[in-house]
């Protein structure tokens, strides 16, 4: 195997990993509050915008600002919910496949992104980090270092969020909420805030996935249309609302890409994802893995 | 009647309004006299109302030849001519489709490589691209109508972004240059109306509006017939319309295929018009979303709809590029994801259910009159 091929591999992975993370908040925020989310590109552009100007302003060690931007982003997906997905949520509770959702947060997502651009104009922007370039060497393969820090950091929050559904009340509540809100509401739990902490949690995640980026990433616009509709395909490929199924799905759409473009030019390999897509989509549209929803 | 006002994008114009009428009718206890008579009367005003229309939209260019007024109210009605094909398909048949914008690139494309190396004339080549669009919803959408609500969104994104990727990479396919993402210049012929380009804004104008008319046209038609009626089942409880014998795919994939026939035309236009296509124009993301937005904010699923959606968002969109974003496009596009959450938020059912009340009101003030008129004496007593 040649250096270039082993260097793909071990990018497409770590790529792939940050990929996954990335669709984690998508597949949570459907698994439980049952909406896709049509603004996560958009969040995720929130989340590499705030990490980029936290960066600029303050030159706080970017993984650091991580514990100020999850907050925010936190707060922000919460009121979200709160304020403009929850009446339409409560409104169309009896139609049997509510598309004002979908049209709503697709509205949210131009209206972010282009607030975005005329906040910030469209040019590219990099953010000249501690860490950007900085690269290690594995053998005959280099690697790069913000690449292996975020995948490292996506893996730890990984376990964080974990833990907390699993062993906290209030992920025994999300998880509840998730099986069937009809019962966890006679349990007297109250949906429409797990709702609004779902939602809150999915944009934190996303958010963090956007900082990590930013170290590595050309930060402008409409750079989460790249990741939404990717976040979409690992969500569909690893099946909607399970969570191994969208890390599974990120590494193999992160392999994809990083290997696909030593064959062929890197503009086909969005194409080929989505091709391989379609026909999962066709074949097996519960999902490559056919993962349970497990909440 | 019930499953009719209980779904807010249901129906047609007149649908609604006669299970409202109805209902007032019974309220007052003169239903029977008031079904005979609306009976009578309201083919008057929905006669007399879009006469009008067509007849003001006709004139315009004779009164005024202001360039830029008529390129806005070209572009418009060619919004409103695509939504009115998006809505088959996202109103009528309740799947959020963003694959028009494919469609329509389809039709632009076919249709120009036809003029550029064959000399067809767009006028028949509109048609080849129609029916290539036509063949992409049977081989390839063919599948994704057995996908639901979100799930079908997704998939359309899909392909629409794996035909533009294609286009967008391909600079040549079998010999025949497509451009990649330098996209096409048509071939210019000067003022010839047998290759669809003239040097004046107004014949562009006048056929856009036939377009649209025929857009409209079509949209009424299906609403008035047994697939709309089929559709609006479909729409409603897909499970409940298996249930009662109705074929679900062939409607959807019928109802796709009228709908991308169409969209492929308006391609055409748009290249004739504009005489330059490439990918991430006709073929982006972003006009997918236009597209929805005017339905929705027109009121999705009626087939006045886009008409309203696009004479509002529309020229707002074209105020907003003047006044806000300065050099970048896209930024109009905040006017409208701002607008669309307020819509969905406060008025689900669009522009056309205040449009509606309106005509209601219009109607109560004139049929008394008309009844007069008719020597009906027993309505206009009711005065």
């Amino acid at each position: 195997m040649s250096v270039a091929m082993k260097e793909s591999i071990f990018n497409g992975l770590l790529m792939g990993g940050v990929y996954g993370f990335m669709a984690l908040g998508l597949t949570l925020i459907f698994g439980i509050v049952k909406v896709i989310n049509f603004a996560h590109g958009s969040f995720i552009m929130v989340g590499m915008f705030t990490g980029y100007w936290f960066w600029v302003l303050t030159h706080i060690d970017p993984y650091l600002s991580l514990l100020i931007i999850v907050p925010l982003l936190f707060l922000l997906g919460y009121q979200v919910q709160n304020v403009l997905i929850k009446p339409v949520l409560k409104s169309e509770a009896e139609v049997r496949e509510p598309i004002g959702i979908l049209v709503l947060t697709a509205g949210l997502w131009l209206f972010l992104d282009n607030l975005a651009l005329l906040l910030f104009g469209p040019n590219f922007r990099t953010a000249e980090t501690p860490y950007t370039g900085q690269m290690f060497k594995a053998g005959d393969v280099l690697i790069s270092a913000p690449k292996l820090y975020a995948f490292l950091i996506s893996l730890a929050t990984t376990g964080i969020l974990y833990i907390l559904l699993k062993k906290t009340l209030l992920g025994k509540a999300i998880r509840a909420t998730g099986q069937n809100r009809q019962v966890a509401s006679l349990m007297g739990v109250d949906i429409y805030k797990i709702y609004n902490i779902s939602f809150g949690l999915g944009v934190a995640l996303t958010g963090v996935t956007g900082a990590l980026l930013v170290p590595f990433y050309p930060v402008y616009p409409n750079v989460g249309f790249v990741f939404d509709i990717r976040a979409f395909m690992i969500v569909v490929l690893g099946g909607l609302g399970s969570i191994p199924g969208a890390l599974l799905g990120g590494l193999i759409v992160g392999l994809i890409e990083s290997v696909g473009a030593q064959f062929m030019a890197t503009s086909w390999t969005a194409g080929l994802i989505f091709v391989i897509f379609l026909l999962v989509l066709y074949l097996r549209p519960e999902g490559m893995f056919g993962f349970k929803e497990e909440w | 009647m019930i499953a009719k006002t209980r779904d807010h994008s249901s129906g047609t114009f007149r649908n609604l309004i006669t299970t409202q009428k109805a209902q007032k009718g019974d309220e007052r206890g003169i239903a029977g006299n008031v079904r005979i008579t609306s009976h009578n009367a309201t083919p008057k005003l929905s006669l007399y109302l879009p006469a009008l229309f067509v007849i003001v939209l006709a004139c315009i260019p004779v009164l005024t030849k202001n360039p830029v007024f008529l390129q806005i109210m070209i572009l418009i009605m060619w919004y409103a001519y695509l939504t009115c094909s998006w809505n088959i398909v996202g109103g009528f048949a309740g799947q959020l489709s963003f694959a028009h914008p494919a469609f329509a690139g389809l039709g632009a494309y076919v249709s120009t490589l036809l003029f550029m190396y064959c000399g067809l004339t767009p006028w028949l080549g509109m048609l080849v691209g129609g029916l290539f669009a036509v063949l992409i919803v049977i081989t390839i959408g063919y599948p994704c109508f057995k996908l639901r609500g979100a799930y079908f969104a997704i998939t359309s994104i899909a392909l629409a972004e794996v035909l533009r990727i294609a286009v967008e990479n391909t600079d040549e396919l079998f010999g025949i240059k497509i451009g990649g993402p330098m996209g096409l210049l048509v071939p210019l012929r000067g003022h010839s109306p047998l290759y669809m380009q003239f040097t004046t804004k107004e014949h562009y104008y006048y056929v856009i509006l036939a377009m649209m008319l025929f857009g409209l046209f079509v949209t009424h038609r299906i609403t008035k017939s047994k697939m709309g009626y089929y559709l609006a089942a479909i729409r409603n409880d897909v499970d409940a319309a298996l249930a009662l014998g109705v074929n679900v795919t062939k409607y959807r994939l019928l109802a796709a295929a009228i709908s991308a026939f169409l969209a492929a035309l308006g391609g055409t236009f748009y290249a004739q018009f504009v005489l330059y296509i490439h990918p991430s124009g006709i073929m982006g993301q972003y006009l997918a979303f236009e597209l929805v937005f005017i339905a929705i904010v027109g009121g999705r699923g009626t087939f006045i709809g886009p008409l309203l959606g696009a004479f509002t968002l529309v020229p707002l969109s074209e105020l907003s590029r003047i006044y806000l974003g300065g050099g970048y496009s896209g930024v109009h596009l905040l006017v409208y994801g701002f607008l669309v959450m307020l819509v969905i938020l406060f008025m689900p059912r669009g522009l056309s259910a205040p449009a509606e009340n309106i005509y209601l009101a219009l109607e109560r003030r004139l049929r008394p009159a008309w009844a007069l008129e008719r020597g009906d004496t027993d309505a206009a007593a009711k005065r």
